[in-house]
């Protein structure tokens, strides 16, 4: 039998209106327990102000095996936003 | 002395109750620092090392307190002190047994806290209610974690069934000592400062008898009616000083490296 926990991916936001980063993953029985111990794990150094966890299994996932997916068989540099500086964040007054 | 109490209730009482305090989390913290790097599943391993370093910052708020009240300073209680001079009880000095075990006693330990804290908060000594309202803003985390892993554990696989249940039947007449009433307890309860063991103990009962059951792990217990009646005599003694051998392999343990150079700066 497989007694081992699956694992969970843990996302953590450091501040209110940050995005949530991903930070790693840690084995629990179920999505509390795996809150709970992303908490011993990615929060107790970090400042942390809020935490998701994901069931690894439940996210999809696109196939290295297939670049072709990400291809830009023309020239598409018009897309490109090279034009302007996209700040990472926007201030407001 | 910095910290003074109401001078109804004498100060020789307040400071064993105190005491009592930090050697449970002093004794604990340190079994659950006997996981780091044993623990079955990385995660519990940091979890635990976590647990033991919370608890360890706990006896040091008490161990404070314990100084303010005229006593020696924290370093000295833990590392310069006989064993025989702690006021721990028996249960925390236990090895640290199975992972089963670990939880078992964690959680029971974790409830007992909570009812003692919550009790604190309607203190009539301040520095009592106000240390209960900063230690159980952590406290309140230890339960989730090990009443989560007890509620799991209980009936997750018929072994970890039965070593839940093994845990529990050795564990629990151990934690009832917790709850043997101190040398002139009643003195503090008079004055309001504590609710008193015996308040407690029927407190932690109310809580952990269904929660245990709920996980399909039996207690020592009767029920009638409103009363949960205890089948177990507990394991007392350590509020008195008289302790296992286990408790003095511990402190020896604990206080192996600061001894070798008290007068060292860390």
């Amino acid at each position: 039998m497989d007694t081992q926990w699956e694992t969970y991916e843990v996302f953590h936001q450091s501040r209110r209106g940050d995005a949530h980063v991903h930070v790693g993953s840690v084995h629990a029985p179920d999505p509390q327990m795996a809150l709970q111990l992303a908490r011993d794990q990615f929060a107790r150094r970090l400042s942390c102000v809020s935490l998701w966890v994901v069931r690894t299994s439940d996210i999809t996932a696109t196939d290295y095996q297939d670049p072709d997916f990400f291809a830009r068989v023309t020239d598409k540099s018009y897309r490109d936003p090279k034009a302007f500086d996209a700040p990472d964040k926007l201030h407001f007054e | 002395m910095s910290l003074t109490i109401p001078s109804h209730i004498p100060l020789e009482h307040f400071k064993r109750f105190v005491l009592s305090m930090a050697d449970d989390e002093l004794v604990l913290g340190h079994r659950d620092s006997e996981w780091t790097g044993h623990a079955p599943i990385l995660e519990e391993d940091i979890a635990f090392s976590n647990i033991a370093q919370d608890e360890i910052g706990h006896a040091l708020v008490w161990y404070t307190m314990y100084m303010e009240l005229g006593g020696p300073s924290p370093d000295e209680m833990g590392f310069l002190r006989e064993w025989k001079d702690f006021r721990c009880c028996h249960f925390v000095t236990y090895p640290r047994g199975d992972f089963a075990y670990t939880v078992v006693r964690q959680y029971l330990f974790d409830v007992a806290e909570q009812v003692r804290l919550q009790g604190l908060l309607s203190s009539s000594v301040d520095a009592l209610r106000s240390v209960a309202e900063k230690l159980l803003r952590e406290e309140s985390y230890h339960l989730l974690h090990s009443q989560g892993l007890v509620e799991r554990l209980g009936d997750a696989t018929p072994e970890s069934h039965e070593r839940m249940q093994r845990a529990v039947t050795e564990a629990f007449p151990q934690a009832l000592g917790i709850f043997e009433e101190l040398e002139g307890e009643s003195f503090l309860v008079e004055a309001g400062a504590f609710v008193g063991n015996a308040a407690l103990r029927s407190d932690w009962l109310k809580e952990v008898v269904p929660v245990l059951h709920k996980a399909s792990l039996q207690a020592p217990v009767q029920l009638e009616a409103e009363n949960v009646k205890v089948l177990v005599s507990p394991h007392e003694g350590g509020r008195r000083g008289q302790h296992l051998e286990y408790l003095k392999q511990l402190v020896d343990d604990m206080q192996q490296v600061y001894r070798l150079a008290p007068q060292s700066q860390w």
